[in-house]
């Protein structure tokens, strides 16, 4: 740092004053004169050293400001980063979710008819079991086998045979009641499971289901398909088997009854 | 060592690099119980070849799912590679997507955001 700072003006006028009265030769005797001139020289020191304050701490601001910037900075690059992190994130948990969701329906879909599988409806026979254990209300359990399916598919191929059972997976799940589930379960076996619901009105649908398949066209012959019932209530306390083997029962006697009909156990 | 080959295995991506190609590739799903320790050879091997090569790198990526620390990784491996960018430095990316999954082709979209360096995102139709 070579140059001085310039003083004001003022300053300027003062100090070019004293140093010129200090030389002048006609004082050099005068009492006030060495006074005077140690004035002077603490005064401009003071002048010294009040600059060089000023200069460093300057300096200090202004690296402390270029810190407390560069600071800011990397603060907002690292929360951009991080929005971003969890941007990125967010969206291969949202994707896997979906995925898992689509498995899960998929897991509980039997494939060709569309209808709940297996295991959907032994999720369901827990959940309403557990549930007519709990509220003391039972719910009433159908067997469906399509009578004669063997020679279906045997005259008219398993082709034909796999549309009438959609056909008929379709029917049975528009003619149960809102509430109720119906399934897949096996082969051309269907179940409907209706909730807290009494005999007789189980009877009415599962008449109603019974008919309706009865009545259904089919495109590849001028016949008609029907399927057998066997209906039982559950008992409360007893495991579902124990309620399906008791609709299998009743649908066995359907079957030796004649087929095409509900038989109750 | 300038060379790196790290098995794939249900959680962890297969890597594969090639010092004389400048090239890495990173294959598979990647969920791995510490991504800093899985992914710091890959993270050093990149560093020190843009450091003691100065021939082009390529980086290829068919990378279906990460969780959040890879993807963490994988924004330190962008970055790395757009400082590189910056000092003058030939560096591309090449990331392949599953034409099945289109979610993967956003997602890689999100990354190339901040990335000025050359960086391809294309179905891949192997």
């Amino acid at each position: 740092m070579s140059s001085e700072p310039r003083p004001l003006h003022d300053d300027e006028a003062l100090i070019l004053r004293i140093e010129g009265l200090l030389a002048q030769a006609a004082y050099q005797d005068n009492p006030l004169r060495e006074p005077l001139a140690q004035l002077f020289e603490h005064s401009q020191g003071q002048r010294h050293r009040l600059e060089r304050l000023v200069r460093i701490s300057d300096g200090y601001q202004t690296a402390a400001r270029s810190d407390s910037q560069t600071l800011a900075e990397q603060y907002d690059r690292q929360l951009r980063r991080l929005e971003k992190l969890a941007r990125i994130s967010d969206r291969y948990q949202a994707s896997l979710r979906e995925m898992s969701e689509t498995l899960r329906e998929a897991s509980l879909q039997d494939q060709m008819t569309r209808l709940g599988n297996r295991r959907f409806l032994v999720d369901r026979l827990n959940a309403e079991t557990e549930r007519a254990n709990r509220k003391n209300a039972p719910y009433a359990l159908a067997m469906l086998d399509v009578d004669f399916f063997k020679a279906v598919n045997d005259s008219y191929g398993h082709g034909a045979g796999d549309q009438a059972l959609c056909k008929i997976a379709h029917c049975i799940q528009e003619h149960v009641r809102e509430y109720d589930h119906c399934g897949r379960w096996g082969g051309e076996e269907f179940l409907i499971i209706l909730p807290e619901t009494a005999l007789e009105s189980a009877r009415q649908v599962a008449e109603r289901v019974r008919h309706e398949i009865g009545t259904m066209r089919h495109d590849f012959f001028d016949g008609r398909i029907t399927a057998s019932l066997g209906l039982t209530l559950y008992l409360p306390g007893e495991t579902y088997s124990a309620t399906i083997s008791r609709a299998d029962m009743a649908l066995l006697r359907a079957k030796a009854a004649g087929r095409d009909r509900v038989e109750v156990a | 060592m300038n060379a790196l080959t790290i098995e794939g295995s249900q959680s962890t991506p297969s890597i594969f690099a090639d010092w004389d190609l400048g090239r890495l590739i990173m294959r598979g799903d990647s969920y791995p119980e510490n991504s800093f320790e899985f992914f710091s050879p890959v993270i050093d091997w990149i560093e020190r070849y843009l450091t003691e090569s100065a021939a082009p790198f390529g980086l290829e990526l068919r990378l279906v799912y990460m969780n959040t620390s890879s993807v963490k990784a994988m924004m330190d491996i962008f970055d790395l590679l757009e400082d590189a960018h910056g000092r003058g430095r030939q560096v591309s990316v090449n990331w392949y997507y599953d034409p099945r999954n289109e979610r993967v082709l956003d997602l890689a979209d999100e990354f190339r955001e901040d990335c000025s360096f050359p960086f391809e995102i294309a179905a891949d139709e192997q």
